[in-house]
């Protein structure tokens, strides 16, 4: 497997502003990457500098192995699908699919029987002749992906393009692309705000924040192994709960501040006596049980059922959240004793948030932040 | 009664009152005057019938006598130069500015908002001050055409017959090129910048992507500006008065002027207004031009 697209050391600069910090990523051909964050993280100026429509400040950015820090757009041969579809409203879908091509000057007989294969394969055949307008959110969707496979390009690039579309259709396309992706063997990045969309559709997922790649690697492993709290934090729905505690003196257990309770903990393996953690613990790795029975009680404030699954949310500082299946028989203000396995627990530095990777090496209670990955160690096969 | 009233203050009464008061005002103060022009064409009027409305009833005469004059077919001629040229050099160059400030450099929006003072300047003014600029002993224009050595002597731009009508020609299409940049400007402002982008991505190069995406996107502003140009110049009436005053020997005289001359200096009504309706004909075609390509607006 060869490289498709690789940066190194990337910043952009708008001004005074820093919206790209030292990017490190490696991207193999075949692979669908998606760019995750919140808005602002500079997820959309990255894939915009890999289009060339912004360009970077420093460090070097190579497609298909060529340089392309000074290339400009239209001879990068990359595609790439807008949040807005930016299909050309005074063509039709024919023409808006052959427009690269009849500005390559390829025959007209040629593009049109192009645009004709294209538009069999996304289900456009009927709306060749009809104008962007005339279309609905999910075919104007269409259209803008066409536009772009009908250039074999070296990568696409996807701009939260399922954003405006209503959440059944999202689920559908979101399927969709990815059959696409691997039909065509294409490389794709991918980015979405939407955690979601980056989780189910990637093999490989890059966090964001303030222009920082957090954290990257395969979605379960950014799931099961968060490498700071942010992470930790924005992978993951219903949202990871976070305690903030203090390791207890013996190591093996940690007092958990809930407001007014105060909960002891065991866990997994010895941390320094003293040490202000925080503990985070997924909904659904916690599980209800009757008081007194479970690691420690707390009193109900809300339940919200789905029908499929049951939200439970304590009455504590700072809330817990719970995810049962099923419809367990609990009210509010109840208390009810919470069952939580050691091992699933994620244990952050309060200071910075960091994971505590505890040394398993016995009697020894050491604890080492994980070091991010080399972007070297990022690079893998899909799939 | 009292359901009138209530129909009136609210309900299909009050539709109607909204609609009824500007068709009044129009009916008032454009629709009789039109009607009255275009009755009076086909009257003979003189000074002495110049109060009431019964007249007699002349048929096409005043349209054939016109067309008899022998200096009918050059004005006619010179209405269609003054009116192609000028709109051709302000959508031209207006165009250009347009694009020049859509590239958005320092000092852009404030630059483009000053080229706006020639088009607030009355034509009057705007005759004075080329009258100056044209002038053929002294005149700037002169002065730099000499010593750039496009010509060699002094060209009397305003006695001159074979030049008279372009020195309006000039003077006009200074007025109006701002006015043109400034609707083209909001045309160009309208393209969604993404579809560039698209574009640019797609493989167009920048003529590419101004043939393909701009000027196509441009369409209904383009067609709305022509048709305004059209009757813009077919209304301009005081930079003749201000520069040739149709001369020397109508060398330079349009329909517009030459209307007003009929009427007002030699009193032959019903001619003027026979011009006057021959100039309707064409506006109200450049009107629906107009209507028609503010209507189809191209939004994606």
């Amino acid at each position: 497997m060869t490289l498709q697209i690789e940066l190194n050391g990337v910043n952009k600069f708008y001004g005074a502003f820093h919206a790209l910090k030292d990017i490190n990523l490696a991207i193999e051909e075949g692979t669908f990457v998606a760019l995750v964050g919140p808005s602002g993280c500079g997820k959309s100026t990255l894939l915009r500098s890999l289009a060339g429509l912004e360009k970077i400040s420093t460090g070097e950015m190579k497609i298909a192995g060529a340089l392309m820090n000074n290339v400009p757009p239209r001879k990068r041969d990359v595609a790439m699908v807008f949040q807005s579809y930016a299909l050309y409203p005074h063509m039709t879908v024919e023409e808006n699919l052959t427009y690269s091509l009849r500005i390559r000057g390829v025959k007209k007989a040629e593009a049109l029987k192009a645009a004709a294969d294209v538009a069999a394969t996304t289900g456009l055949t009927h709306l060749m002749k009809r104008y962007p307008r005339e279309l609905s959110g999910g075919q104007r969707q269409r259209v803008a992906m066409s536009r772009a496979i009908i250039r074999h390009p070296k990568a696409f690039l996807f701009d939260e393009p399922l954003s405006n579309l209503d959440a059944a259709l999202r689920v559908h396309m979101r399927k969709e692309i990815r059959a696409l992706h691997d039909r065509l063997h294409a490389t794709s990045v991918y980015v979405t705000h939407d955690q979601i969309e980056a989780m189910t559709m990637a093999d490989h997922v890059v966090v964001m924040r303030d222009g920082v790649i957090e954290q990257q690697g395969r979605p379960l492993d950014l799931y099961d192994r968060p490498a700071n709290r942010f992470v930790a934090g924005f992978i993951g729905s219903p949202a990871m709960n976070f305690i903030p505690a203090i390791v207890g003196e013996d190591g093996m257990h940690a007092v958990l501040d809930l407001g007014a309770t105060r909960a002891r903990l065991a866990l997994a393996a010895p941390l320094a006596a003293g040490v202000a953690v925080t503990v985070g613990i997924r909904p659904e790795h916690i599980r209800i049980v009757a008081s007194g029975e479970g690691a420690f009680d707390v009193p109900v404030g809300f339940v919200e059922s789905t029908g499929s699954a049951t939200y439970v949310t304590s009455a504590t500082r700072p809330e817990l959240t719970v995810v049962e299946t099923g419809r367990p028989d609990i009210a509010s203000g109840e208390r009810v004793g919470l069952a939580i396995e050691p091992t699933q627990l994620h244990l952050f530095d309060a200071d910075t948030g960091k994971r505590l990777e505890v040394a398993r090496a016995a009697g020894v209670m050491r604890f080492a932040p994980r070091a991010a990955a080399h972007p070297a160690a990022a690079t893998f096969s899909p799939s | 009664m009292k359901r009138i009233l209530a129909s009136v203050t609210d309900g299909k009464g009050f539709d109607i009152g909204l609609v009824l008061l500007p068709l009044a005002f129009l009916l008032v103060l454009s629709g009789l005057p039109l009607v009255y022009n275009v009755v009076m064409s086909f009257q003979e009027v003189d000074m002495f019938s110049l109060g009431t409305f019964a007249r007699p009833f002349v048929g096409f005469k005043n349209y054939v006598d016109l067309f008899s004059q022998p200096e009918t077919r050059p004005i006619l001629l010179n209405t269609a130069l003054f009116v192609s040229a000028s709109i051709a050099g302000q959508f031209l160059i207006g165009f250009g500015l347009a694009l020049f400030f859509s590239m958005n450099f320092p000092g852009a929006s404030w630059l483009r908002g000053l080229f706006l003072v020639s088009w607030v300047m009355p034509g009057l003014v705007v005759g004075a001050i080329w009258n100056w600029i044209l002038s053929g002993d002294f005149g700037v224009l002169n002065f730099f055409l000499r010593e750039t050595g496009i010509i060699d002597g002094n060209i009397f731009w305003r006695s001159d017959p074979h030049y008279s009508l372009w020195a309006v020609i000039i003077a006009n299409i200074w007025l109006g090129t701002s006015f043109n940049m400034i609707l083209l400007s909001v045309g160009l402002s309208g393209i969604p910048k993404d579809l560039y982008e698209a574009a640019e991505l797609d493989g167009a190069n920048a003529l590419q992507r101004f043939f393909t995406i701009t000027l196509p996107m441009m369409r209904s502003t383009i067609g709305a500006i022509i048709a305004l140009g059209l009757i813009f110049t077919l209304q301009q009436f005081d930079l003749f008065a201000g520069i040739t005053s149709g001369g020397p020997n109508n060398s330079s005289n349009v329909t517009q002027y030459w209307a007003w001359d009929l009427s007002f200096r030699q009193y032959d009504f019903a001619k003027g207004a026979t011009i006057s309706v021959i100039m309707i004909v064409f506006v109200m075609l450049a009107s629906v031009v107009y209507v028609r390509s503010t209507r189809h607006e191209v939004r994606g």
